[in-house]
């Protein structure tokens, strides 16, 4: 059933008005062209930061074992936040991935790296608790994720916030960083909350979205040696290896640059990003 | 050969009290002690259940709750910092 109609002042066809982001009640949405024209464009700018940087790319599946959730301690972080999905004769064993990145660690679990790496994926994923935050229960996202020690991966979240800060700032964003004060990986208790708010582990890049309401499009997160340990990755030298990871949420980029400038200023704008 | 005497560190009665704090009853177990401009959570001093003890010390200090927005990086890094920020003010 859609109940929410989200558009803006576009000169596509009136036919097309109105069904350019549609999300129904369960926060699923349906994007028409402009929507798919201009994520599209988006993910087509990061993805190519990324590989510009060194990435190397992956495609995970869009289900995610419970044992790799598990390992992450996700049900302990975040707990109702992932959704199951039943196949048959596999009941309970798989998820929807909550986020891209985790199937990273999975992927290097058990494993030595030579030196420091950057891997970027894409695909969707889903979080059952923001639905009733008015927030949407399947999303895509864009993640870069940087292994090596720890002054390495502070480097490449520094200059990740900059680059991207920049490029919401030449998109017309009125861009504000701030450390977050959301729930984080490993902060069940008071007191690993607030250690990750004094450490800045995570910083979120928020914009006005919608009826002005701010909403962050990105996130900047130092994991420091909480899933190299949890999977068992190492540093060949021995030395302890940390990891960090920017994420986009490619929709909310879409409602943040119609919302300011319509779909077809958007578009050219995103064209021209540099 | 001529020995210079130190320069004596000058440090508030605040940042004293916070100092001895943290080196006699939060770093107790700890083979190392921190210095009033040591990095406390760079060099990994205070762990998740530090924090809070350390938090229940201010409170008590300044006879009032700190509320969890202002237990940020910027009023934290270091002992001199922290009695600035709290004590001291």
């Amino acid at each position: 059933m859609i109940t929410e109609t989200v558009t803006s002042t576009t000169s596509l066809p009136p036919s097309e008005l109105h069904f350019d982001f549609l999300v129904s009640s369960d926060g699923l949405p349906t994007l028409g062209s402009g929507a798919c024209e201009l994520m599209r464009m988006l993910d087509a700018k990061f993805r190519k930061a990324a590989l510009q940087a060194g990435a190397e790319e992956k495609h995970f599946p869009t289900l995610i074992p419970r044992q790799t959730l598990e390992s992450t301690g996700y049900f302990q972080s975040f707990p109702g936040y992932a959704s199951e999905v039943n196949g048959p004769g596999r009941a309970g064993n798989y998820l929807l991935s909550p986020a891209v990145c985790y199937h990273c660690y999975q992927f290097l679990a058990d494993s030595s790296v030579e030196r420091e790496m950057v891997i970027t994926c894409c695909g969707k994923c889903f979080r059952a608790d923001s639905i009733s935050n008015g927030h949407l229960w399947e999303f895509t996202m864009r993640e870069i994720v940087f292994l090596g020690s720890s002054t390495v991966v502070l480097e490449q979240r520094q200059s990740w916030v900059r680059k991207v800060t920049c490029w919401a700032r030449a998109l017309g964003l009125d861009a504000e960083l701030s450390v977050a004060t959301d729930p984080f990986f490993g902060a069940q208790t008071r007191g690993k909350k607030l250690l990750q708010q004094i450490k800045e582990l995570k910083y979120e890049l928020a914009v006005p979205g919608p009826a002005g309401i701010s909403m962050p499009i990105a996130s900047f997160n130092l994991h420091e040696e909480l899933f190299t340990e949890k999977f068992k990755i190492r540093l060949k030298n021995g030395l302890p290896l940390h990891s960090g990871c920017v994420a986009f949420g490619l929709e909310r980029w879409y409602l943040a640059l119609t919302s300011r400038h319509g779909i077809n200023r958007a578009l050219e704008l995103v064209e021209a990003l540099k | 050969m001529k020995t210079e005497t130190p320069m004596p560190r000058t440090t508030t009665p605040a940042v004293e009290s916070l100092l001895r704090f943290v080196n006699q009853d939060l770093l107790a177990e700890s083979v190392g002690k921190v210095e009033p401009d040591t990095p406390l959570f760079e060099g990994g001093w205070i762990d998740s259940l530090k924090i809070l003890t350390l938090i229940a010390f201010l409170e008590k200090r300044v006879g009032r709750k700190i509320p969890d927005e202002l237990i940020v990086m910027d009023r934290f890094r270091t002992i001199t910092v922290i009695a600035r920020s709290f004590l001291e003010s």
